[in-house]
């Protein structure tokens, strides 16, 4: 009972947090200027039919919403229109379709782009994460394992310093050292490889991947790290260790299984809050590396100003962010059961 | 006279800064840190004089001038216009700095005061501007940033304010919570109750002590404000007339660094923003240790060798007929901290356990019996040492014991039973299976069911149903708690069991239930029990022999009889007088004034003398030594010598 209260409270909450993205994403590529769409129809070149078919193309004749005629300047209109007929229903409508629209740079829709890149970000960030998870918490375990000895303030000081490295810089150093190395420094494959057999295929996307993983494992670790070793420190002070330690077991024992979930419960909250840097992080690195994920994507539409691929792209992350904040919430949950008496 | 006293006057209002200032400039990483951001601010301010070349102009630039490595002339070389790199990056400095530092302020006045307003009013207004945060929090920064700021002209005052306006979740958030906090501490109501408005409220009680937490957030604010801004140049979203490092990174990247080799044109400026985020770093991460300091201790650090000395000739004392389960000899165990007298938590104590004997372990908090307890054991944190003495467990010597072996008599041999079994017990792990832990540590392995059998048997003999096996501790009441860490205690079928104040927070029927259930467990198993504890009356009660501990010593020791009716040592017979009688109603019950001794900073004489009614002169000079007084009895008192 108390279990579902609990995932009703969350799932509402994310619903709720999808419906406030889906209206600032509406809203904000209508306000901000730029869009060349919309700003062009007031270029005075235009003639006046022309720029009436622009508009019935993209549906700009029709009011924004009920009560607001257009945004920016923002005209308010009457409230009794049909509200399935404005822009913001017929956004929404099309969203559940999913269509998203139409790149103005390669004519296709916004929705096959977006497929066909999203999974490469989903390999870059799911490899990286996973080793920069792995990592992390080995470190944070050996570094308040052994607190206060060389060991733990070398950890501690390499960690912050990765913490401070801006990523695509990291990233630029990186591919220098890669390409010296005979790395491949662009892209997924190699043009060609569609012919070779299957293992080499993947060896060669493992190439490829390599640099962008390495960057994104550094970023990522530091933080994890002394994540793990401070809650780390703060649950070998506990009283159930000492127990654990007045019933025999070994100090390996007592970390495998005392120390390491109850020590990584906030690590879990952490991660579900960096997902934010995480999409930070893949921009940065796709774009470093020319990797076609989303993040790649977002830096080419923007130079492209192709806007209905970059909105479609910000709708995207952000639904993916915070369907992975209730998967972390859900995960927590599990792990720890105090969880649902409490809340 | 009076300028020396305006004079201290002075002195004693600076002092919480002083105070502040000594313990910070000990921590290495602050300083460092510090020192690292210092630098780099006078270098921004004072670019004119330091920049060899004036980036402005163009001037006397040929195009054999790009890309030249690092020589007298370039010291980090030439950009892709064949400007000199080291000036781009003094210059650039300044322009990367104010951004982080102008944008950090905005976003810091913005959380700022939805952190108060919704930690100080509550309520609706809370719940509103929480949930906005919330949402804000979620949404990845990035991105909206990126959109943003492609979609409007890419001004340096643009970008400040982008960067600004989004980055305060963070602050609101830890601000709201120093809030409530501070809110609810007496000094607020108490200005409350006298009237002060809440704008007088807020200025003058709130934010002094919201200040501190602040600070370390801005640090960290600017940090971020910093790697956003040179991430948007580097995207090609910067002002291109405003040349800061990302935007330095952005043309050498875009323009063919990479091809031509060019590593000076794009190591240099990402060197200056991992200087000022790292100096940040230092300085907020040094600042949160000087601000909020923990001991980084913990149980699982390598505790220090014991010293091996030989026992002192103190004869063996308290034999019986039953045989020797335990004897501890003249145990001394210290605390040792680097430049700090050591604690002397136990002196020369001696007991002896017989097999099914009870011995109560009595004295006030502080007096060194729970590191006693774990000395048996060795189980104190790293900075505990036994300086001196032996235990002997079933004729094996514990102190000389390798960890090996000191993990097979661990809970198999002697076990403990703690207090507070809340914390005692693995949250996250049900008590089925901490139970069924012990029993594979340490019972030679059988077949999988049969543990489980026996974890219902350990449970059913105090009084737990097998259906609350796979429960987690928090599911238990507080009196199932202890007795399930009870049931735990005995799984290994121990020899002793230490049961330290097994009954504290518990209510008084609890109490009764436990203490009815050690007594029969004991007759019934033939267990010897150590029994910590405050509560006369239970030792009386149950115990055949009570050790008196007063300031880390022995004050006496013998059996219940003794104890209860011819004590000799003062500070036994002070406590018995704390303790009700039931057949003398109309006795007041009477209290030792003052408290135990610091174990650091011990008197010279008797521990117990400073708070003795009947101490004379050489109470205060010399240590009494322990006096044999009869048979059994033993008591620390220069005044049983008569």
């Amino acid at each position: 009972m108390k279990r579902q209260q609990y995932l009703i409270k969350k799932i509402s909450w994310a619903v709720f947090t999808i419906a406030v993205v889906l209206i600032l994403n509406f809203f904000l590529f209508r306000i901000l200027p730029g869009d060349p769409a919309r700003s062009g129809i007031h270029d005075p070149r235009l003639k006046k039919d022309a720029v009436e078919a622009i508009r019935v193309r993209y549906g700009l004749d029709k009011p924004v919403i009920n009560c607001i005629e257009k945004v920016n300047p923002v005209v308010f209109g009457g409230c009794l229109v049909n509200p399935l007929d404005t822009q913001f229903f017929i956004y929404v409508t099309n969203l559940f379709k999913g269509e998203m629209g139409i790149s103005y740079h390669t004519n296709r829709p916004v929705a096959e782009i977006l497929v066909e890149r999203v999974w490469n970000t989903i390999l870059l960030i799911g490899a990286g994460q996973v080793l920069a998870i792995i990592f992390g918490v080995i470190f944070g375990i050996f570094a308040a394992w052994k607190a206060r000895t060389t060991i733990d303030y070398a950890a501690l000081l390499s960690s912050l310093l990765a913490w401070s490295l801006p990523t695509f810089w990291l990233g630029i150093i990186l591919l220098f050292w890669g390409s010296a190395n005979g790395l491949p420094i662009a892209g997924k494959a190699t043009p060609g490889m569609s012919s070779m057999p299957w293992t080499d295929q993947w060896a060669d996307i493992l190439r490829h991947i390599f640099l962008p993983t390495l960057t994104y494992t550094i970023v990522f670790m530091g933080e994890y790290m002394l994540i793990m070793r401070s809650s780390l420190l703060d649950v070998l002070s506990e009283d159930y260790i000492l127990t654990a330690k007045a019933k025999g077991l070994s100090t390996f024992q007592i970390l495998k299984d005392h120390a390491r979930k109850n020590a990584m419960l906030p690590l879990v909250t952490v991660i579900a809050i960096n997902l934010g840097f995480t999409v930070a992080g893949a921009l940065q690195i796709e774009t470093v590396f020319s990797w076609p994920g989303l993040g790649g994507t977002i830096y080419e539409s923007v130079n492209r100003r192709d806007f209905p691929v970059l909105q479609g792209t910000f709708l995207l992350i952000n639904v993916s962010v915070i369907l992975a904040n209730l998967i972390a919430d859900l995960t927590y949950s599990y792990l720890d059961p105090r969880v649902q008496s409490e809340s | 006279m009076e300028a020396q006293l305006v004079e201290h006057k002075v002195i004693a209002k600076s002092s919480p800064f002083l105070d502040f200032w000594k313990t910070f400039s000990r921590n290495r990483m602050a300083v460092v840190g510090l020192v690292m951001l210092v630098t780099i601010i006078l270098v921004a301010v004072f670019a004119e004089q330091i920049a060899p070349y004036d980036v402005t102009t163009s001037a006397n630039i040929t195009s054999r001038d790009i890309y030249k490595p690092p020589s007298a002339a370039h010291w980090f070389g030439t950009d892709d216009a064949g400007k000199d790199v080291f000036s781009n990056f003094i210059y650039g400095a300044r322009i990367s700095l104010t951004v982080g530092f102008f944008a950090a302020f905005i976003s810091i006045f913005i959380g700022g005061i939805i952190g108060i307003v919704a930690g100080f009013y509550g309520g609706r207004v809370e719940n509103l501007l929480m949930r906005f945060t919330d949402v804000m929090l979620v949404i990845p920064d990035l991105p909206l940033l990126v959109v943003i700021v492609a979609m409007t002209k890419p001004k340096l005052m643009n970008i400040i304010f982008v960067i600004g306006l989004l980055g305060w979740t963070t602050t609101s958030r830890i601000v709201r919570s120093q809030t409530l906090a501070v809110k609810s501490r007496k000094f607020v109501l108490r200005a409350r109750a006298i009237g002060a408005g809440n704008m007088h409220i807020i200025r003058h009680h709130i934010l002094p002590l919201v200040m501190p937490l602040l600070v370390v957030n801005a640090i960290l604010v600017i940090s971020l404000a910093i790697l956003n801004e040179s991430t948007l140049s580097f995207l090609g979203l910067g002002d291109p007339t405003a040349l800061s490092w990302g935007q330095m990174l952005n043309f050498a990247f875009g323009r063919g660094a990479m091809s031509a080799g060019a590593w000076w044109a794009l190591v240099v400026p990402g060197l200056g923003i991992v200087w000022v985020v790292l100096g940040l770093t230092l300085l907020g991460h040094g600042l949160e240790q000087v601000l909020n300091p923990r001991l980084e201790t913990h149980h699982l650090m390598p505790g220090r060798p014991v010293v091996q000395t030989e026992a002192g000739n103190s004869s063996p004392i308290l034999r019986s007929a039953r045989p020797v389960l335990l004897e501890v000899r003249d145990l001394s165990i210290h605390y040792i901290t680097e430049g700090k007298p050591p604690a002397r938590a136990v002196e020369n104590v001696s007991f002896t356990l017989h097999e099914g004997e009870l011995m109560g372990l009595v004295g006030e908090s502080g007096c060194g019996k729970t590191t006693l307890m774990l000395g048996l054991l060795r189980l104190w944190p790293a900075a505990g040492q036994i300086v001196g003495g032996k235990v002997h467990f079933m004729g094996r010597d514990v102190t000389a014991m390798s960890e090996q072996e000191l993990l097979d008599v661990r809970w198999d041999g002697i076990s403990i039973i703690f207090q507070g079994a809340m914390n005692a017990l693995n949250p996250v792990r049900t008590i089925g299976d901490q139970i069924r832990e012990a029993i594979i540590k340490h019972v030679a392995i059988l077949p999988g069911d049969k543990v489980d059998d026996r974890v219902v048997e350990l449970l059913d003999l105090v009084g737990i149903t097998a259906d609350h096996k796979e429960h987690f501790p928090y599911q238990y009441s507080g009196g199932m708690r202890q007795r399930a860490m009870i049931a735990m205690a005995l799984a290994c079928n121990p020899q002793v069991v230490i049961a330290d104040e097994p009954t504290t927070a518990l209510d008084v029927m609890i109490q009764a239930q436990i203490l009815e259930l050690l007594d029969s467990l004991r007759k019934r198993l033939g267990l010897s029990i150590i029994f910590v504890t405050h509560d006369l009356g239970v030792v009386a009660e149950m115990c055949d022999s009570v050790l008196v501990m007063y300031g880390g010593v022995t004050a006496e020791y013998s059996d219940v009889d003794t104890i209860y009716n011819s004590a000799r040592h003062p500070y036994t017979q002070e406590l018995l007088k704390a303790f009700p009688d039931l057949s003398k109603p109309e006795k007041r019950l009477a209290s030792i004034p003052g408290y135990p001794p610091r174990l650091d900073a011990l008197p010279a004489g008797c521990r117990f003398a400073p708070r003795c009614p009947v101490a004379i002169e050489r109470c205060h000079l010399e240590q009494p030594a322990l006096h044999r007084l009869n048979g059994r009895h033993v008591a620390s008192c220069h005044l049983v010598e008569e």
